[in-house]
């Protein structure tokens, strides 16, 4: 069966269509009959079989009205009218039809639905009785000129012609003074930019009307309301640019609102495939913003580029200055702009319901951050072509966000005048860097504790033999007290080396707590040797216990380094404790662990430390500086990780490689400290 | 008077010991190392042996070993802050006399000495 191969929701439709009572015909872009449905059949005489695949325009009587209806279509995206079809008799039968357009998912033209419905007697095309010949065809407006009653009442009772000038004026202020009631889809579109039917209400219609038929519009509002039979007055315009050959036509509401208007403004668009094409370009850009993935917000900032071109003008320069002393300013920009359009993305992103949620001033955005609005406008003042910036935006259900905010200004020279502002939440991305920074800092924590593990016998032993002289000599202290000829002078010995002593308990008690203790870096210049020679201090029991052996070099003109001390000294110890495990099971000739300090051939202060153990496998090389690389049984693996990321952090670099005559060398390189003194 | 050996090389530790024993009657020779303890000991008597363990170079237990080997009379006590109680175990295995940790009460250790130098005295004897 053929009808399988429809869509099986098409073929409904296809259903549905066929037994409709009104005129279903479907034709391609090009105006070929695709889809002539039975009732089509009655009401225009042909059979489907023999339109489908024609040129729908040839069974018209007049061509040309036909080809002005489909460019009229194409401008619109629908059109409403009558039309007359030859029927397969040679008769002409009239029709009063409604065409739409169809698109399809890429926004591209798919086809054009018609509906007919049988007029009963073609009736002759006068229009002149006819408030708006063509609603959906015209620009139409409802205007109110109350607001201009003075300028209305100055200018009744001149003559035309008795001051050309002042009348001038007049006509323009009438203009200006009149407002905007309500306005057709067509006019929106054509001279509202982005904002919509519903935003523009309430405007001046001078905001909208082109400057140079403004006097011509103000005169025909006169002869309106001056006609006492509400008929309609109209003029030809020049050519807009938007419209060619315009007809405005003005027409009074009715007696009882003398202050209320009818314009329409009738015309053909100067390009018809330029328009089709805009059209469809303009649905393809209205759904790429639509669906994009960030939440964007289409701005009409063109008032405020007046204001800055104006300032300009008069020679501002420095317009943050200029700012600081017209702080309204800023203010006015929030209370102004006007939000154009958003997309799905920003509806979500901020909790609204829908789009008129987010179509206002842009003020809301920058509530929690007003300095970034003024930022956004010092960009765009100097002329920048975008601008980002972290900010604090307050959502509509009062979650706060934070978002990366980025504006691409309008480009000067462009007609259109829309600025987009992109926000992308990055509050969980903040959240995530905060607990990254957490968890580093928490890891090289843990690593300093395990550096401390692996030193507590040492450390408790360290701690052990002051505190073992300590007691030892106060109890000797006491049995020489005790004697029957106390004797002072050696009591005072014994006191002057408990005191010694536990002065040296206490800078080993210290040491260890500095290092265990969790402590933000704190950068000081410090000299390489001294923390070389601290770091011994920490361990050179616990690696000479094991009887290895360290020997040390420092040369005398080490640059100074700035870092921290705590840290520079866990870069030490680690290397230390690595090379103490590297030469543990050597013989005893190769127990030794060799440190040097020298400066660097690029004035850096160079830290070198060598063992004599079996070097480093080839292979590991590359990554012995990995976090959780190891090849100890025991070990977690980072503690080369750490000694690279603190030494990184001080921006130097640290490197392993075997010596030539055996064992492992590491070489730690510092940049030497901005020179100030 | 009995001599007491004592190798630590702590120096503090070294010094304090050494008033310690002289306080209470008794010479004393301090070594800072078991190398330097042992080059003595080829010319010298002593009644009893105060050793640490973790010393750079010889360790405390390498010294019990080679006393065990060549002269088992000599007493030895075991003064250290190791806690490790497998080495403590070894070295009482190997013949120290008695094992006492850092720091330690003058009593305890007199008491440890006193009673090290008797049984030194009644093995000499023998």
């Amino acid at each position: 069966m053929t009808a399988t191969l429809l869509d099986p929701l098409e073929s409904d439709v296809k259903g549905i269509a066929e037994l409709a009572s009104e005129s279903i015909v479907i034709l391609d872009p090009a105006g070929i009959i695709r889809y002539w449905n039975p009732a089509a059949e009655r009401l225009f005489g042909w059979p489907a079989l023999a339109v489908c695949g024609t040129d729908g325009a040839q069974l018209s009587p007049a061509p040309g009205d036909e080809a002005n209806a489909w460019s009229q279509l194409l401008q619109e995206g629908a059109w409403e009218g009558r039309v007359r079809r030859r029927t397969r008799d040679g008769d002409v039968r009239v029709a009063r039809i409604r065409r739409h357009l169809r698109y399809d998912g890429a926004g591209t033209l798919r086809d054009v639905v018609e509906y007919a419905r049988a007029e009963p007697e073609a009736p002759g095309w006068t229009g002149a009785h006819d408030p708006v010949p063509d609603r959906s065809m015209a620009a139409s407006w409802e205007i109110d000129v109350a607001p201009a009653a003075d300028i209305l009442a100055r200018l009744a009772p001149r003559a035309p012609g008795a001051d050309t000038s002042e009348r001038d004026e007049l006509l323009h202020g009438l203009v200006n003074a009149a407002q905007i009631v309500e306005v057709n889809d067509r006019t929106a579109r054509l001279v509202g930019g982005n904002r919509g039917r519903a935003l523009m209400a309430g405007q001046s219609v001078a905001a909208f009307w082109p400057l140079e038929s403004r006097t011509i519009l103000a005169d025909l509002i006169l002869e309106a309301r001056a006609d006492r039979e509400c008929r309609s007055v109209q003029r030809r315009l020049a050519s807009d640019g938007i419209l060619r050959d315009p007809l405005v036509t003005v027409w009074r509401a009715g007696d009882d609102r003398p202050d209320r208007l009818f314009v329409a403004v009738d015309g053909v668009a100067d390009d018809d495939r330029s328009y089709l094409y805009l059209r469809a370009s303009e649905a393809r850009y209205r759904k790429l913003i639509h669906y994009m993935p960030v939440a964007l917000w289409q701005v009409d900032a063109s008032h405020m580029g007046k204001i800055y071109a104006e300032l300009r003008s008069r020679g501002v320069t420095d317009f943050a200055g200029h700012l600081d002393d017209h702080p309204e300013l800023v203010e006015f920009a929030a209370a102004s702009v006007p939000v154009t359009d958003v997309n799905r993305c920003a509806i979500e992103l901020v909790g609204g319901a829908s789009v008129q949620d987010l179509i206002r001033p842009v003020g809301y955005l920058f509530a929690e951050s007003p300095e970034s609005l003024r930022r956004v406008m010092i960009g765009r003042f100097s002329g920048r072509k975008n601008y980002s910036e972290y900010m604090k935006i307050r959502a509509l259900d009062g979650r706060l966000l934070d978002v990366r905010f980025s504006v691409t200004y309008p480009e000067p020279l462009l007609e259109l005048d829309t600025t987009i502002f992109s926000l992308e939440d990055v509050t969980e991305r903040l959240r995530i860097e905060t607990e990254l920074r957490q968890l580093q800092a928490d890891f090289s924590h843990a690593a300093r504790i395990s550096t401390l593990g692996e030193l507590t016998s040492s450390i408790a032993h360290e701690v052990n033999q002051p505190l073992a002289a300590i007691m030892t000599n106060a109890e000797t202290s006491l049995r020489w007290l005790a004697r029957d000829e106390p004797d002072i002078g050696k009591v005072a010995q014994l006191t002057t080396r408990i005191a010694t002593s536990a002065r040296r308990a206490d800078d080993i008690v210290r040491r260890i707590r500095s290092m265990a203790v969790k402590q933000a870096p704190e950068p000081v210049p410090i000299a390489l040797n001294d923390v070389v020679q601290e770091s011994l201090l920490f361990v050179r029991h616990e690696i000479e216990t094991r009887g290895i052996r360290v020997t040390t070099s420092y040369a005398r003109r080490v640059p100074k380094i700035v870092g921290d001390r705590i840290q520079l000294q866990q870069v030490i110890v680690n290397l230390l404790i690595n090379a103490a495990q590297a030469v543990e099971a050597s013989c005893e000739a190769d127990r030794e662990i060799h440190i040097a300090t020298t400066a660097g051939s690029k004035g850096e202060a160079v830290l070198t430390l060598r063992d004599r153990g079996p070097g480093i496998d080839p292979d590991h090389l590359g990554q012995i500086f990995d976090g959780f690389f190891t090849t100890k049984p025991q070990g977690m693996g980072i503690g080369l990780a750490i000694c690279r990321s603190i030494v990184a952090a001080h921006g130097g670099g640290v490197s392993a490689s075997n010596h030539p005559e055996g064992g492992a060398e590491f070489r730690v390189r510092l940049p030497p400290a901005r020179q100030a003194s | 008077m009995p001599t007491v050996a004592i190798v630590d090389d702590d120096e503090a530790v070294r010094e304090a010991l050494g008033d310690l024993l002289m306080v209470s009657g008794l010479a004393c020779e301090c070594f800072e190392g078991a190398a330097e303890f042992l080059a003595a000991l080829r010319v010298r008597q002593f009644d009893c042996l105060v050793t640490d363990i973790r010393m750079p170079g010889m360790s405390g237990i390498d010294l019990i070993e080679r006393l065990r080997d060549e002269r088992a009379e000599l007493p030895v006590i075991v003064l250290s802050s190791v806690l490790d109680e497998a080495t403590r175990s070894h070295a009482l295995a190997i013949g120290a006399q008695a094992w006492l940790t850092k720091p330690v009460t003058d009593e305890h250790l007199l008491g440890a000495l006193a009673q090290a130098i008797a049984s030194s005295g009644s093995s000499s004897k023998r």
